[in-house]
């Protein structure tokens, strides 16, 4: 588990946005802005929430990327990433895959497992509801593996998936 | 299917320049590239034209400001604008 304080934050923000748009991700409002937030919510977590379009041509439909991160302090000025949500949702091939940590404490009372995937060949359509995920280290890490899918230009295999339930 | 990415040999050949040349480009992150195994590179299309452009992102501005509330409502579902309440 990455311990940030909230200037690394910040850094980590700025340095992904960065990195979208090095790989011709056209980042949607308001994180197009000049001046970005790492938003606060109400319980004192600081929420990253991007979305972005990765490069089609003109004549396709949209390739939705969703970059969700929550962080909460668990020290004084030590904050923990508790919850992320990381999706890739293309409405050309029509399929879905997501790679989720979010209500872990259900996640391990019910599956054993913290972290979990959805991967939909068609998209809307669940064979699984959750299947094993492979935990990701940061949303780097998140990005270069939707990245990577998107850029196969195939649907996913989610037989290859384990099945969690 | 869409031809997304090059290789890294596609690549040399553009630019001119050897196979090793490229990878020493990635290796750097100067190029962007995505590292699918230790030994297959691929060199995103797009992202290969922006760079060759000199294309280079503006650093953004970050800091920390209260989330915007966000009010969930349903499909085709107008909620109306927000006023002052009324004590009897």
């Amino acid at each position: 588990m990455t311990l940030a304080s909230a200037s690394d934050l910040l850094t980590y923000l700025a340095d992904l946005i960065e990195t979208l748009e090095r790989y011709a991700v056209t980042l949607l409002p308001p994180s197009d802005a000049d001046e970005v937030g790492l938003e606060q919510e109400p319980d004192g977590s600081l929420v990253i929430d991007l979305e972005g379009r990765l490069p089609t041509p003109r004549s396709s439909k949209d390739v939705d990327l969703l970059l969700f991160e929550r962080w909460r302090e668990v020290d004084q000025d030590a904050w923990l990433c508790v919850e992320y949500r990381y999706e890739l949702r293309h409405h050309e091939l029509h399929y879905r895959l997501a790679l989720h940590r979010h209500d872990e404490a259900h996640f391990v009372r019910h599956f054993g497992v913290a972290t979990h995937e959805h991967c939909e060949v068609t998209m809307g359509v669940e064979t699984c509801g959750h299947y094993v995920g492979e935990p990701v280290i940061d949303a780097f890490d998140a990005f270069d593996r939707l990245y990577g899918a998107w850029l196969s230009d195939q649907k996913p295999d989610c037989s290859v998936l384990q099945c969690l339930g | 299917m869409a031809k997304l990415y090059y290789t890294p040999k596609e690549v040399a050949e553009i630019l001119d320049i050897s196979d090793d040349a490229v990878l020493d480009l990635v290796n750097r992150r100067t190029l962007p590239a995505l590292r699918v195994s230790p030994r297959i590179t691929r060199i995103p299309i797009a992202a290969f034209d922006l760079w060759r452009e000199g294309y280079t992102p503006r650093r953004r501005r970050v800091s920390i400001r209260p989330a915007p509330r966000k009010v969930v409502g349903g499909e085709h579902e107008t909620l109306p604008a927000p006023r002052r309440m009324v004590r009897a």
